[in-house]
């Protein structure tokens, strides 16, 4: 079975089609009922994004923010407009980092690329941001 | 020049010892029991309630799932399982047949934290626990199922049902190395009415919902339960009993969890829209647009204005009077 890992992109691509096919077909069935599922996103996301405000409040990452320009309530709304795939990301890579100094790094780089790619309008994440181009 | 030889041999010597030394420490990793591991007068724990069954050839997949199933008296072969979860052409079992299967057996599998203390956790609470190891090297993997039945803190070992060994005792070093490189992977899998040792509310609860979303409805349903017995804070458990409830047409203990919900968790639209659909259903179209209502003021980004299904005739007699706590 040694050869099972390199299936894991093409079924992982696979089942995101399968899946999408089936909310398709599945959403006018029940459209007005909102699934457990949706409201369990919704509290996991409430979650990570308090752990993420609440790792605004260490003096290490503010300082790294201030050194770089950017103000703290600044960051705290751009964390608001965070969509669950965008903090499971986050909360994966602090997961995967080893611990100490390395943390301050990851969440300042985060916050940092969501911020710069919108400014050059990469991504479409915060709209109050104007576009370089 | 005596000294030029000397100066010339101690270049390759370093370079072999640097070698040696690098080559040793790559075998050298040692692993240790985490703090919160039992240490006491009796080192061994061991669950002697998992049957084994010897793997056929490639076929670890199914052995490992039909000993953690029969645990729970699920009462199936390997043989039934491996048209469920064996691959012919790829020699081997997909994580996520594995997982598939044993919810379509009704059992409710829960991802372990990547942890050694959570298996033993687990082991102390008598759930036997499903593991995925590499038994090779990452750019050449030999990937393996094994149950992890106990452990011996004593002798340092990791105690498994693998392959064709039944309690086999593997050092913990191994262990850890051979699950490092298989990402961690652990599994429990159990009746919905039992908890996992380590279950964190919003992680059971997902297992849950996946028992409700691939059709496993009476197992959900008691995982919900589960969930409301244990954690009296999660709204997911009442919606998730709710919805079970409304996917079988049974609209009066629909609407009695959405009103529970709504009663508990205010401030959860989820529960006054869905109170506002199995009112409708139920023939209250007073009530169901008042609950509807209730659901737009407090997302109303979320709700369609409007969307509410028009209900016809007369009300019931049964029908709630429904009060939106929001301004």
């Amino acid at each position: 079975m040694h050869t099972i890992r390199q299936y894991n992109r093409p079924i992982a691509t696979l089942m995101s089609v399968v899946m999408l096919l089936f909310t398709l077909a599945a959403a006018p069935a029940s459209a007005s009922v909102v699934g457990t599922g949706e409201l369990l996103t919704q509290q996991r996301a409430d979650i990570d994004r308090e752990d993420l405000t609440r790792m605004l409040a260490r003096d290490d990452v503010k300082q790294a923010l201030s050194d770089m320009g950017v103000s703290e309530q600044e960051v705290r709304d751009r964390i608001q407009s965070l969509t669950p795939s965008e903090l499971a990301s986050f909360k994966q890579q602090l997961a995967d980092a080893p611990t100490g100094e390395g943390v301050v790094g990851i969440i300042v780089l985060f916050l940092v690329i969501f911020i710069i790619t919108d400014m050059l309008c990469a991504t479409d994440i915060f709209p109050f941001i104007n576009c370089i181009r | 020049m005596p000294s030029a030889d000397v100066s010339r041999a101690a270049p390759a010597g370093a370079a072999l010892a640097f070698l040696l030394i690098a080559l040793l420490s790559g075998c050298a990793t040692t692993a240790y029991w985490p703090d919160t591991a039992q240490i006491d007068q009796a080192p061994v724990h061991q669950l002697d309630n998992v049957p084994f069954y010897p793997q056929e050839k490639y076929q670890c997949g199914p052995a490992s799932l039909a000993m953690m199933l029969n645990t729970q008296g699920a009462g199936v072969t390997p043989d039934d399982l491996v048209g469920q979860v064996y691959l012919p052409e790829r020699h081997g079992s997909l994580q996520v047949e594995m997982v598939a299967a044993a919810r379509q057996h009704g059992m409710l599998v829960y991802p372990l934290q990547p942890r050694l203390a959570d298996i033993l956790q687990e082991i102390d609470a008598g759930h036997p626990v499903l593991v995925l190891q590499n038994l090779r090297f990452g750019w050449w993997p030999q990937w393996h199922f094994a149950v992890v039945i106990g452990y011996d803190t004593q002798a340092d070992e990791m105690i498994l049902h693998s392959g064709t060994e039944k309690a086999y005792h593997e050092p913990l070093t191994a262990f850890m190395a051979t699950w490092d490189r298989a990402d961690n992977w652990a599994r429990v899998m159990l009746p919905p009415r039992e908890l996992p040792a380590t279950a964190q509310p919003l992680d059971y609860l997902v297992s849950a919902n996946d028992l409700e979303t691939t059709g496993q409805l009476d197992a959900a349903r008691q995982a919900y339960r589960t969930a409301l017995a244990t954690w009296s804070d999660q709204p997911a458990a009442l919606l998730g009993l709710g919805n079970i409830a409304y996917r079988q047409e049974n609209w009066d203990e629909a609407a009695s969890q959405y009103r529970r919900l709504t009663t508990e968790f205010p401030r959860i639209s989820a529960g006054w829209n869905n109170l506002g659909e199995a009112l409708a259903k139920k023939g209250c179209g007073e009530a169901a647009s008042r609950a509807h209502d209730c659901a737009r003021r407090l997302k109303p980004e979320r709700y369609d204005e409007g969307a509410d299904a028009a209900v016809e005739g007369t009300s019931p007699a049964d029908c709630p009077v429904v009060d939106c706590p929001i301004q």
